[in-house]
């Protein structure tokens, strides 16, 4: 069944940093500014089971978009919603409820608690949210399973591969059935091999189970199947691009059809 | 509950190296404490025994009067039916003995030089059978045996100032009960050395009845009650109290507490003393661990930052941290304690002595007692200066912006 529920939507959002006059200053940033732009004005829907990804070089904004979306930092200016909550409106036990129940992360440096098996780590969020053991423990083998790590769950880090590790990160991330997964750079510390293996996963579990993935990257390598792709430079979304061949699928499988599914220009909302 | 209790024990033993090194600070911290205390305990007890065996006794009986007024005459506040009282506090259930005893001020002459001496009369016999002794520098006890010459112990100060030895002969002359002039001549049968020099100036010691032929009474100035352990004081107190109340006289009864003056001074410098060596120990864990738990605070940013990330409430992060650290301050008392009773143990069976403190002239015996209270207490102190320690580290932690956390290197 088509689902078109809005998940994000980003609304004319900008992110300045103050800028520490003590440090040496950046080229293309002068001495007598108050503050760097790391996002300007970005607009943004994305609807429930897309997979998006969000492109472009470093310092164009990546990160800090997924943060804003996040709820792990705030704009300085516009606003943010997610599955419909408008995030500016919510106290910080507000916006900690939302990210514990809504958002799943996936982190570049897998960001695994290093004391925890595989297990625990995917466990943790539903220990967060005071689930009960016995269900805890259901939900936990059907992550793992479903990122094919079942027989390394007593594992800890330590002792898993790049790869692995950011597996069960993601087992982590999705094991709550969160409205929005939201991966910043996740392939960053792996291999070409490893990370193919990654995005190939992560798409698998956006068809299969319909969860809305949203994540970073600057390897165009990786956006090759990617149905839809945001590219950012210097704080601006440049591009809303929805690809032919993997919208295809992306259309197939939700029934969702697009007319002229390709670019939809789009930049700065 | 479970989870959260794993993560913050994995926790402790995350970084072995630095998580030793608290446990050796906490640990030893205990260790000294319980080291320290265990020798004060046994000092304080020894000390508490011995009042109590110089001749304090357990309880005293006194009447009421004498804690009202100064006496007009001689003994005029003591107690009259003194053997009836007597033997009244013998049927107590853990009454040893009973030993009558009067206190007089009065003058020694040896026939050239007169001296004021504080005098004290005693029953030898039933001084004996509590095991009061005076402690003799020359000489020996006053005999039991009724008859023969009046014998006295001196102080080796009022000796010396006397010119006299054991076996010299002196006068004592007091004002008895009738307010007239008495004297006694006395032979000295012993010296003693109080370990006092003011008391040594002034002893000296006769028979009870010697005394109360010099001073003309049958009256005593109070029964001291020997009992067969100091832990049952309370308990012989209440009981013997009520029966004392159907005499004649008004009768007050005093536990050895109420009249141990020095042990009290000696007992509250030492506690002050522990006190002053737990502040040290409490501020020393505290400063040190608040570093420690910085330093892992630091460490752990980023993982700070995805726990907050995930919708970890941030109260839960500041729970872990002083969770762990209060496990610290556990696992590192009971490596204390376990230590302080181990070393106690080994000092004990040593054998080794402390040097003669001055008063005394044999050294004191270094040993260490095991007490559950001293155990509790200085464990105690170490997991409450962690846990506080933890709290400003806890905090910060709790406080971390998610994105800075994220970004950590």
């Amino acid at each position: 069944m088509e689902d078109r529920r809005e998940i994000v939507s980003v609304e004319a959002v900008s992110r300045r940093f103050p800028l520490d006059h003590d440090l040496a200053v950046s080229p293309g940033h002068h001495r007598g500014q108050s503050s760097v732009s790391a996002l300007d004005h970005a607009s943004l829907r994305v609807t429930a089971g897309e997979f998006l990804a969000v492109a472009g070089p470093s310092g164009s904004g990546k990160s800090t978009l997924l943060n804003l979306i996040g709820c792990i930092d705030k704009p300085t200016e516009g606003r943010i919603l997610v599955n419909g909550v408008d995030t500016s409106s919510l106290k910080a036990s507000g916006l900690t409820a939302l990210r514990r129940q809504q958002i799943g992360f996936v982190f570049q440096t897998f960001n695994l608690i290093p004391v925890f098996t595989a297990s625990e780590n995917v466990e943790f969020p539903l220990l967060v949210q005071g689930i009960g053991a016995g269900e805890r423990r259901r939900r936990v083998a059907e992550a793992l399973d479903s990122v094919g790590l079942s027989a390394r769950g007593n594992h800890r880090p330590d002792l898993l591969s790049g790869g692995e590790r950011q597996r069960v990160a993601v087992a982590r991330a999705i094991v709550h059935r969160p409205a929005l997964v939201l991966a910043d750079e996740p392939t960053a510390n792996l291999d070409t091999h490893n990370a193919t293996q990654l995005i190939e996963l992560m798409r698998d579990l956006n068809l299969r189970l319909g969860l809305t993935f949203i994540f970073s990257t600057h390897d165009a390598r990786l956006l090759e199947h990617t149905p839809r792709i945001i590219r950012l430079c210097d704080g601006r979304i440049e591009s809303d691009t929805h690809s032919g061949a993997a919208l295809e699928t992306y259309a197939s499988t939700y029934s969702v059809t697009y007319a002229g599914a390709n670019s939809k220009g789009g930049g700065n909302g | 509950m479970g989870k959260f209790l794993l993560l913050a024990f994995r926790n402790v033993f995350r970084n072995r190296r630095r998580t030793v090194m608290t446990l050796v600070m906490v640990g030893g911290g205990v260790t000294g404490l319980l080291l320290a205390g265990g020798f004060f305990a046994f000092m304080i007890d020894g000390l508490r025994e011995h009042t109590i065996q110089e001749g304090l006794g357990h309880l005293q009986i006194f009447t009421a009067e004498h804690f009202r007024r100064d006496e007009n005459r001689v003994l005029d506040t003591g107690i009259e039916n003194w053997q009836q009282v007597a033997s009244l506090a013998r049927t107590g259930s853990h009454v040893r003995g009973v030993a009558p005893r009067i206190e007089f001020y009065s003058m020694v002459s040896n026939g050239q030089k007169s001296s004021v001496f504080m005098g004290s009369a005693v029953d030898p016999a039933a001084e004996s059978s509590l095991g009061f002794t005076p402690r003799l520098s020359s000489g020996r006890d006053l005999s039991a045996k009724p008859g023969g010459d009046v014998e006295a112990l001196i102080g080796s100060g009022l000796a010396k100032s006397m010119s006299v030895k054991v076996g010299d002969g002196l006068t004592l002359l007091a004002v008895t009960s009738d307010g007239a002039l008495n004297g006694v001549d006395v032979q000295i049968a012993g010296i003693v050395n109080t370990g006092y020099a003011e008391m040594d100036a002034r002893y000296l010691r006769i028979t009870l009845n010697s005394a109360q032929r010099l001073l003309q009474s049958d009256r005593v100035t109070n029964l001291v009650v020997g009992l067969d352990a100091t832990a049952n004081t309370d308990k012989a107190a209440a009981e013997l109290a009520p029966r004392l109340g159907g005499l004649p006289q008004q009768m007050v009864l005093k536990k050895w507490i109420d009249l141990a003056t020095y042990y009290k001074q000696v007992r509250n410098m030492f506690n002050g003393i522990f006190l002053f060596l737990g502040l040290i120990v409490f501020f020393m864990v505290l400063m040190a661990s608040v570093n420690t738990l910085l330093m892992a605070m630091f460490e752990r940013t980023r993982e700070i930052g995805t726990m907050l990330a995930m919708g970890t409430p941030r109260s839960w992060i500041v729970a872990l941290f002083m969770v762990e650290a209060t496990l610290t301050g556990i696992f590192g008392a009971l490596a204390g304690v376990a230590c302080g009773n181990l070393l106690g143990a080994a000092i004990n069976a040593s054998g080794l002595h402390m040097p003669a403190p001055p008063g005394l002239s044999v050294p004191i015996p270094f040993h260490v007692l095991h007490l559950a209270g001293l155990t509790i207490g200085s464990s105690l102190i170490v997991v409450l200066s962690l846990a506080l320690a933890s709290i400003l580290p806890a905090i910060r932690a709790s406080r971390l912006e998610i994105a800075e956390a994220l970004a950590h290197v």
